[in-house]
């Protein structure tokens, strides 16, 4: 038998390395979240749908709600503390990670980042740890903010579920391209499930929200059918 | 937010040839059933409801943390009143089993929280709240080891056992016993019970107990399966 | 050398001794450690009894009360058990209202004398509908040293067993309630259910009677109470999952034990009345 991909799999599910790949043994293999190698089998921990990428990377791609972080996941925070040198961001997860004020672009001792209590900061993880404190920065590598920072002047910042999050990120959804043709509007969406939007005026941002989150559940042709449906309606109200 | 529901009808009674002793009574699950929460369910089993919820694996109070394992806590709110000791009995051993279930070493310093909100006690409420807060952690997607199923046995005063038995069952019942049992090797992980019983009916009970159990895991499998097929 | 490696690494510690199918306290695995039973040594009570099991001690004291029976059950008396872990018998208890570990033994306790039907409650009535007794049964933990939930339902039972209640006359036109001290009934216990708590030690073995130490580092405990062939409860909080044959060794080390412990009860007892 072979190994279940793309089917659900449930916890305490397990399947040999042999099922996994029964023509070559050799290979690396690498598992990711949701799986556990135990005794020379491999254990499922959470249920969800089990995916293959090549080479050799498996892992469970289920449905939370509740955001564990990954190092190198773009995500969405908000200042709740300053302490000292550090600033306390809420990013969803059980621990609040922490973001120094030298981890902005141009940022130095003297010159230090503008940022106030309540500011939303679109940020990446830098240490993420089950053992250790999150850290979050807004720079790359290069000290070059790329994108990251302080979200500023006014918008709309909403929860979704991490699902839905992920797949406005992927490449496949047209969610995103099909609204960008018919509005003008800027979004930010962080991988721990939240999404910051915000659009010409406040009846389009109420419009863009309430399509994302309808979004969850439909596929590409689905989701053209309700953008068209929406822009209708949006410039209905727009003319009154 | 969608919710789904899975409906599970018990026609295995006449496919079987069993007597209606032998079988569950339906169950109906409504995984997503709540909004805010990382994982919630509303399962009937029968006329037996109970709502359950899922935080996790959130922040946790310093008093609890434990440095290298999540700290498992469980609320249980009665039908009517405030709860009173008996129920923190039942906290605790539902805090209990989940604490083996719940790869809780994945999470350190942090809380998983299980809140039970009993709808409606119409016999086997223990079972129905273990079943209702493990799908609620599959919803919640908790890393587990395992999953737990909990099945109830009523034994009469004439030697016959009642599966998964109603109130009336319970209380002409002369004993009641409850069995809940990991998904892996079909093991004991819990028994609670009530009343007097002989080695030979807790043997009895435990055989009739672990095939409903099965059915139970195939239930747990079929909820998932809708919902997460539903969200491709 | 050996202190040092017990503090630093406990389970590797207690995995050396049980490799030699010995405890660190010179027990075998289903060993109990000894029970010192003393009955009847509260004289202001109704009823009494101090167990010591190894170094775990509790004392039960039943007080009796005379009440009001409940509207819906006219014909019957009352027993409330209360099992007290105070900071006397170890740091690890707080002061203050009872604790989840207190609250859920007094639980066990009620639910014990409840499905064992030891005591028929309608023995505690004096007057239908007017009077009955309550009995306070108090237990209280004196040193903490594992295995509460035996060493209790030991000294309950003991204490009730040790119960006489004084006979009360009610004077019917005053309605005075007088009780005559002199004239001592004992309470009848029909039966004698023993409990024997077991853990699990790293998954796989099992110890019985475990020691605070041992119960700090099990991953699982049982709990069978037994009375005469008959089993009255088996309470598996969670842990770790048990095979048939484990379950199956715990019922057959619970039935052995009740039939010792049974014993021991009714020896004590044939010596205080001499």
């Amino acid at each position: 038998m072979a190994a279940p991909i793309g089917n659900v799999v449930i916890p305490g599910d397990t399947f040999s390395l042999l099922q996994l790949q029964p023509n070559d043994e050799h290979k690396k293999i690498l598992l990711g979240p949701g799986l556990k190698e135990e005794e020379a089998e491999i254990k499922v921990l959470r249920p969800g749908i089990l995916r293959f990428r090549k080479p050799g990377v498996y892992w469970v791609d289920c449905h939370h709600k509740r955001y564990i972080p990954a190092k190198g996941d773009s995500v969405i925070g908000i200042v709740n503390q300053k302490v000292g040198d550090i600033f306390r961001v809420d990013i969803g997860s059980s621990e609040q990670a922490s973001l120094s004020y030298l981890s902005f672009e141009g940022s130095t001792k003297r010159n230090r980042p503008d940022v106030k209590v309540g500011d939303i900061v679109y940020a990446k993880l830098l240490v993420a740890n089950k053992d250790m404190e999150p850290e979050i920065v807004c720079i790359d590598g290069y000290g070059r903010s790329n994108g990251m920072g302080v979200i500023r002047n006014g918008g709309f910042l909403f929860h979704t579920s991490l699902n839905l999050a992920r797949k406005l990120l992927n490449p496949e959804c047209t969610l995103l391209k099909s609204l960008g043709n018919r509005f003008q509007f800027e979004i930010s969406v962080g991988v721990n499930g939240r999404v910051w939007i915000k659009a010409a005026n406040d009846v389009q941002t109420i419009a863009l929200v309430n399509s994302v989150i309808a979004s969850e559940y439909k596929d590409n042709d689905q989701i053209k059918e309700m953008c068209k449906r929406i822009s209708k309606a949006v410039s209905r109200m727009e003319v009154d | 937010m969608a919710s789904f529901t899975v409906v599970k009808t018990e026609d295995l009674a006449a496919e079987q040839g069993k007597g209606p002793a032998c079988v569950l009574r339906g169950q109906t699950s409504d995984l997503g059933c709540l909004t805010r929460q990382d994982g919630s369910v509303s399962l009937s089993q029968g006329d037996t409801t109970s709502i359950a919820v899922v935080y996790g694996p959130a922040e946790v109070r310093i008093n609890k943390e434990q440095i290298d394992q999540a700290t498992v806590e469980v609320v249980y709110r009665p039908k009517v009143g405030l709860p009173r000791p008996e129920h923190r009995k039942q906290e605790r051993v539902i805090r209990n089993t989940f604490e083996a279930a719940i790869a809780a070493s994945l999470h350190p310093r942090s809380a998983i929280s299980i809140i039970i909100q009993e709808t409606e006690d119409m016999g086997s409420n223990f079972s129905c709240c273990i079943n209702s807060s493990c799908l609620a952690l599959l919803d919640a997607a908790v890393s587990m080891n395992f999953m737990v199923a909990a099945v109830t046995v009523a034994l009469k005063e004439c030697g016959e056992m009642v599966l998964d038995p109603t109130k009336r069952d319970e209380t002409e019942a002369k004993s009641v016993l409850s069995y809940v049992f990991d998904s892996v090797n079909l093991q004991v992980l819990t028994v609670v019970s009530c009343g007097k019983f002989s080695r030979a009916e807790y043997r009895n009970g435990l055989v009739l107990a672990r095939e409903a159990a099965k059915s139970v895991f195939q239930f747990y499998r079929e909820s998932m399966s809708k919902k997460l097929l539903m969200s491709q | 050398m050996a202190e040092q490696f017990k503090m630093a690494q406990p389970k590797e510690y207690f995995k050396k001794f049980l490799e030699n199918d010995i405890r660190p306290d010179d027990r075998e695995l289903g060993e109990f450690r000894p029970t010192i039973l003393n009955i009847g040594c509260v004289s202001t009570a109704e009823g009494s009894a101090l167990v010591k099991l190894g170094n775990t001690t509790i004392m039960c004291g039943i007080k009796a009360e005379v009440a009001t029976p409940d509207a819906d059950r006219p014909k019957e008396g009352f027993v409330v058990p209360n099992v007290e872990l105070s900071p006397l018998c170890s740091p690890s208890f707080r002061p203050g209202p009872p604790g989840e570990q207190a609250q859920v033994l007094s639980q066990n306790m009620a639910d014990l004398l409840r499905t064992s039907e030891c005591i028929n409650l309608e023995d505690l009535n004096i007057c239908p509908g007017k009077l009955s007794w309550v009995l306070h049964i108090d237990l209280v933990c004196l040193d903490y040293d594992g295995n509460v939930m035996d060493a209790c339902t030991l000294a309950l039972v003991s204490a009730l067993k040790n119960t006489s209640l004084p006979s009360v006359t009610v004077d019917e036109e005053t309605g005075d309630i007088k009780t005559d001290p002199t004239t001592l009934r004992p309470l009848s216990v029909s039966c004698c259910p023993v409990s024997t708590s077991f853990i699990v030690f790293d998954h796989n073995i099992l110890l019985v009677d475990p020691t605070h130490e041992e119960e700090k580092l099990a991953t699982g405990a049982i709990t069978i109470i037994a009375e005469g062939g008959n089993l009255v409860s088996i309470y598996k909080p969670g842990g770790t999952p048990l095979t048939d044959e484990q379950m199956e060794d715990c019922i057959d080390r619970a039935l052995k034990r009740s039939k010792e412990a049974s014993q021991l009860i009714g020896e004590t007892l044939c010596s205080i009345d001499r």
